[in-house]
């Protein structure tokens, strides 16, 4: 929202030693976000008014013209311009050589210099409004368009654009979101009654004068929906002349970016600009007046019915769209647009104005429903000041009366109400502001920034009871902690000291699942030289059918942003493996992991509510790995690797299960395991099935792994893993054999070490399939450690015990042992 | 015996004034003193054809002559040594700033990781539990339990993902339908049920909004939700713990701002900002020439909430802050396109 400085000054006496700066800096950090000043001509050294004598085609550009532009000197310059609706004849801000205008309003202010532009040359520039820092006075409706300048009346050419407008205004360009709980301050009046407050200045009172009831149209309100629509005030006045309005209203208008239009419109909309109290004007003619009986009925559109607005849209509504009609027809969307079928034209004599109070969010479910945003819609979407319904009335009659004087207000005042405020009286003490605070304010100034604010304030016994003002009463306001922030912003969040709290040095309790998490983290990127990734936790169906994946399993949004990616995931895997095909094609080696939740409908989670029977889905935390790098033809035994020594580093030996049940289609039909630590499954490990990898168009083979951290975390004992060391020497063996291909690693192991206590570690070092072994065969080779706790031993001994080993694996394996 | 003897020294001493390396050297005590084959060893073993005193005497003689001659040796050795070791600038001369070939590839941790670690650990040094809750959450904790009324605009579709059979219209009077957590405030509710007061605590946590990405906003976002809950916990608390915060962040000298603002969850509701890291205050392209950076929502916990969680606001009160976590890794390493975060990209996450 834009604010005039000049405008504020009707309201408040600011003296000079108060800069626009001082009063936006205060804003900012007592009241709302300001974004930006602008002063108005600040950037119009140099500019002045031109009047376009000729206009000729460029010969060497379609889109350009070259023209010749009078601006006060004997001899017209000669300018190139590109704007689409250069005319002879016309008003235009002429940039001369060396001002400073900003290209198509955009980047840095550029010097003006003589150049030639495609062999013609040209002295200066005709202006955008965009590139002369007037863009929010004069709206671009073209991209292509120059300012005409003819639109504000007669100028003398030659004068400075910055006195011909009249421009020494300053501009606070304010966030409209920061102005979303306050809706006193969507005009003028409640921005200066805030800047008043700050300065300690006292405001002036919103003088209007009582309307002075005609003849002629007798109006009749009828409220049909009263819990929409609080307020509805409506006057017919006739005699009027449809035109443009005075300049001073048309300058107001402009400074804060509304084009005028015509006096008619023009006041309603700086009502709205000054009070925050939008109006809407109709042509009485084009309303049902029966016998000098104008009835307003309020009411829901009927299921589908038709409206077209003021910009020529048409919409078909539901009944939760509060209308206003006459006996016939809708006329309004009430608080939102008014109907093309009663709008205001030059043939307008008789006038009746809208000044109403609608509910704020059936307002803004009908705005954001339809996608009609108006100025009107943005403020009673706050909740607006039923009371000002009656000044904004009040106000538009005298505008009208002032601008047409033969004009005479011709129906009676209708004035429907049905509301109320909750006005407090809030009961409030000091003890209280300075408990929440932390710091005593000083009784007199709470009061004073209390009153400014326009509270009134009784006191008995020390407790104050504050009554809250109108406009304050809407939503805004209500509890004593509003008045406390009331008093701690105005007061100066700045001003209060901080302090920190004191606390028993109890520790905190820890969280042992992000401490997993953490160590994980740091033992998968640092130990194993994986980078770490962040996906979304939705999936796209084209992923999910790549792997052939049941897209019925997965949660679903009702309201994907991304229509491409609607599911929540039930695994890490399938964004992961994104990941991969796109970065196979840059890197070797790709290794990433993710640390993240996943969400299963078919489990239970936390509840809904405390005490409630329903449940949330499950969502674990899991821990996904995936790698791939060219030229690694089983790159299942890396992420193993990776999955068995995380699990050593955390205390735990799991085992890998090669049973294929509860084994997904999009695996390795033969190069996957269940990883299991303590008979428990947290999880597998995997090879992509070739063929989903060759659907991803990943050119290498990928090895995957997932583990639930909420599955492991419970499996965690922190259990000592020190082995006393021996004093006596080790010895070790080598064995070497040949077996066939299903014979499992694991197996071989456990047989070994079944063997004889003495045997120590059993380490593989060779595994080697070749023709020369025979068809399904492969060689196995292993260090195999012997060592006594009590004694150094014999090689006799040792020979014994490896003997009955090789005659173990030759019996149970059918192994061929190299001798 | 006693000539071969003073050859023998006369000899070695003179082999070894000639001998100018340690190989050389140490060749020459192996043909003088060899166990096996030494010169040395050669005379003593005629020893044992002398008899009684003579060959007391003898043995000490030669004894002496042997630990001269090592002596000699020793000392000889050291000389080249040193030599040797003057000579490697030259000979062990290598280019230190070649780096070792074929190497591992390195790891590396998210940036997210990497900031959202940092604020556990200075928070856990306050004394904060570290909590985290459901991501799909119920629409009572995510909206109702922490004060965001029914009508309230953040309830719109444009700003909340529902999830399908679980919206409002799908859902029985008693059941709660389920979105994707705007915000990580729910815990709010959650950690007040759970624990009750005294309450220090921050959620770090993955959030969710309907908003169309650009390259400055993501449906998908993180943030790091803080609230203290006790008897006397006031606004000047809540400054302090969060100037604590900003000075780790970006310094000692930083300056921190409170300006209102409004969530539905506290009263008053602030925002914090603080002074910009980059320019010192002075205004630059980051902060938009204004010298200050808005960095967290705060304020006092709204008595609704407490109420709500079961505590009595009269006796209980506090503060609840809020830090985009997305925000602070972009200022910390100047990333200035948000969707670059979860685009799995190695060529980014190899940076960090």
């Amino acid at each position: 929202m834009l604010i005039s400085y000049n405008w504020l000054r009707q309201y408040i006496d600011l003296p000079n030693s108060i800069s626009v700066q001082d009063i936006a800096d205060k804003l900012k950090l007592s009241t709302v976000e300001v974004e930006k000043i602008e002063y108005q001509g600040k950037y119009l050294d140099n500019i002045v008014v031109g009047k376009v004598a000729s206009v000729q085609r460029h010969p060497n550009a379609d889109k350009l013209n070259v023209c010749t532009v009078e601006f006060g000197e004997k001899y017209p310059v000669q300018i190139v311009c590109g704007g689409s609706n250069v005319r002879e004849g016309m008003l235009v801000a002429l940039a001369g050589l060396g001002a400073k205008v900003r290209w198509h309003g955009e980047g840095e202010l550029v010097e003006l210099k003589k150049v030639k532009i495609r062999d013609i040359e040209s002295y200066g520039m005709i202006c955008a409004s965009t590139e002369i820092g007037l863009g929010e006075m004069f709206p671009l409706k073209d991209e292509k368009e120059i300012l005409d300048l003819t639109v504000v009346g007669e100028k003398k050419v030659g004068q400075p654009l910055a006195k011909a407008l009249d421009l020494d205004d300053a501009i606070f360009e304010i966030d409209n979101k920061s102005l979303s709980h306050r809706p006193d301050l969507w005009g003028h009046y409640g921005i200066a009654r805030e800047v008043g407050v700050l300065f300690k200045k006292d405001l002036k009172e919103y003088k209007t004068s009582e309307i002075k009831p005609g003849k002629g149209i007798n109006i009749k309100i009828d409220n049909q929906t009263k819990d929409l629509c609080y307020r509805y005030m409506s006057v017919a006045v006739d005699g009027v002349v449809v035109g443009p309005s005075p300049i001073w209203l048309q300058k107001s208008l402009m400074s804060v970016g509304v084009r005028p239009i015509n006096n008619i419109v023009d006041i309603t909309n700086y009502i709205t600009c000054d009070l925050g109290q939008p109006m809407h004007a109709f042509d009485a003619s084009k309303l049902t007046v029966k016998k000098d009986k104008l009835t307003f009925v309020i009411r829901r559109a009927q299921e589908g019915e038709k409206f077209t607005t003021l910009d020529d849209k048409e919409y078909t509504f539901d009944n939760n769209v509060l209308l206003v009609a006459d006996e016939e027809k809708a006329v309004d969307i009430g608080g939102v647009m008014g109907g093309k079928n009663s709008e205001i034209t030059h043939e307008t004599k008789i006038v009746v104005f809208e000044a109403a109070n609608f509910d704020a969010t059936n307002i803004r479910k009908t705005s954001t429903k339809y996608g009609i945003r108006s100025d009107a819609s943005m403020r009673f979407e706050k909740g607006q000041d039923p009371h000002n319904v009656e000044l904004a009335m009040r106000r538009a009659i005298e505008l009208l009366l002032e601008m047409c004087p033969q004009a005479k207000v011709v129906s009676n005042v209708a004035d429907i109400k049905n509301f109320h405020l909750y006005q407090g009286p809030i009961e409030f003490d000091l003890n209280f502001l300075t408990k929440k605070i932390g710091k005593e304010i000083d009784h007199k100034e709470v009061v004073a920034i209390l009153y400014r604010l326009g509270f009134s304030v009784e006191e008995k016994k020390n407790v104050m009871k504050i009554k809250i003002p109108t406009w304050r009463a809407t939503k805004d306001i209500s509890i004593a902690e509003d008045i406390v922030e009331e008093v701690a912003r105005i007061y100066g969040f700045g001003n209060i000291e901080s302090q920190l709290p004191i606390f028993s040095i109890t520790p905190p309790e820890k969280n042992e699942l992000r401490a997993l998490e953490r160590k994980i983290k740091d033992l998968v990127s640092l130990e194993h030289h994986f980078a770490e990734s962040y996906n979304y936790s939705f999936v796209s169906p084209h992923i999910l059918k790549l792997l052939d994946l049941n897209l019925e399993e997965h949660i679903e949004l009702d309201n994907p942003i991304a229509k491409d990616r609607p599911y929540l995931r039930r695994s890490l895997i399938p964004n992961l493996l994104e990941n991969i095909e796109k970065n196979i094609h840059s890197f070797d080696e790709v290794r990433l992991f993710e640390i993240g939740k996943v969400f299963w409908k078919e489990e239970v989670g936390e509840r809904e509510w405390k005490g409630s029977d329903y449940l949330l889905p499950k969502q674990d935390t899991m821990w996904g790995v995936a790698y791939s790098a060219k030229g690694d033809k089983k790159p299942f035994f890396e992420v193993s690797h990776v999955v068995t020594t995380i699990l050593q580093r955390l205390g735990l030996e799991c085992t890998l299960e090669s049973s294929t049940d509860h084994m997904a289609s999009w695996f390795h039909p033969s190069r996957f395991a269940h990883v299991e630590v303590g008979g428990v499954r947290i999880g597998y490990i995997a090879e992509l099935h070739p063929e989903k990898q060759t659907r991803f168009g990943i050119v290498s083979q990928v090895a995957l792994s997932e583990i639930d951290l909420n599955s492991l975390l419970l499996l965690i004992s922190f259990k000592s893993v020190y082995h006393r060391l021996s004093e006596y020497p080790e010895v070790m063996r080598d064995v070497a054999f040949v077996v066939h291909k299903t014979v499992l690693h694991t197996d071989v192991v456990k047989e070994i070490k079944a063997v004889d206590l003495l045997i120590g570690n059993v380490e593989l070092f060779d595994v080697f399939e070749g023709e020369n072994l025979g068809q399904n065969k492969k060689s196995l080779a292993y260090h195999i450690t012997y060592v006594s706790k009590e004694k150094t031993l014999e090689t006799a001994d040792v020979d014994k015990i490896h003997a009955k080993l090789v005659k173990l694996l030759e019996q149970k394996f059918k192994a061929e042992v190299r001798k | 015996m006693k000539q071969q003897l003073e050859k023998l020294e006369q000899e070695f001493k003179k082999s070894i004034s000639e001998v100018n390396d340690i190989l050389k050297l140490d060749e020459l005590y192996q043909r003088f003193f060899s166990r096996k084959s030494g010169e040395m060893s050669e005379i003593m073993k005629n020893l044992k054809e002398l008899s009684g005193e003579a060959r007391k005497e003898f043995g000490k003689l030669a004894n002496q002559v042997k630990s001269e001659l090592e002596e000699i040796y020793t000392k000889r050795k050291g000389e080249l040594q040193q030599h040797e070791w003057g000579n490697i600038l030259e000979k062990e001369c290598i280019d230190i700033t070649q780096p070792k070939l074929s190497v591992e590839p390195k790891g590396h941790l998210h940036p997210i990781t990497l900031v959202q670690n940092d604020l556990e650990d200075l928070f856990t040094s306050m004394g904060f539990m570290v909590l985290d809750g459901p991501e799909l959450e119920s629409d009572y904790y995510n909206f109702e339990a922490v004060n965001i009324t029914a009508t309230h605009p953040a309830r719109d579709m444009q700003d909340t993902f529902y999830i399908k059979g679980h919206n409002q219209g799908d859902v029985s009077n008693d059941q709660s339908p389920w979105v994707m957590r705007t915000h990580t405030s729910p815990n709010q509710a959650r950690a007040l049920e759970k624990y009750g007061a005294p309450l220090r605590m921050i959620v770090p946590g993955r959030c969710f909004r309907n908003e169309a990405t650009d390259a400055r906003h993501e449906h998908t976002l993180y943030q790091v939700e803080g609230m203290v809950i006790d008897k006397d916990i006031n606004f000047s608390h809540l400054k302090a713990v969060l100037e604590v915060v900003a000075k780790h962040l970006y310094g000692q000298e930083t300056l921190v701002r409170f300006r209102p603002k409004y969530y539905p969850f506290v009263e008053p509701g602030v925002n914090g900002e603080v002074t910009c890291s980059l320019c010192k205050g002075s205004g630059c392209r980051v902060c938009k020439q204004s010298g200050w950076l808005e960095i967290f929502g705060a304020g006092m916990t709204h008595p609704n909430v407490i109420k709500e969680c079961g505590l009595d606001p009269k006796e209980y009160q506090g503060f609840a802050f809020g830090f985009g976590l997305d925000r602070l890794v972009m200022l910390k390493y100047g990333i200035d396109e948000i969707r670059v975060m979860k685009s799995g990209d190695l060529k980014f996450l190899n940076q960090f």
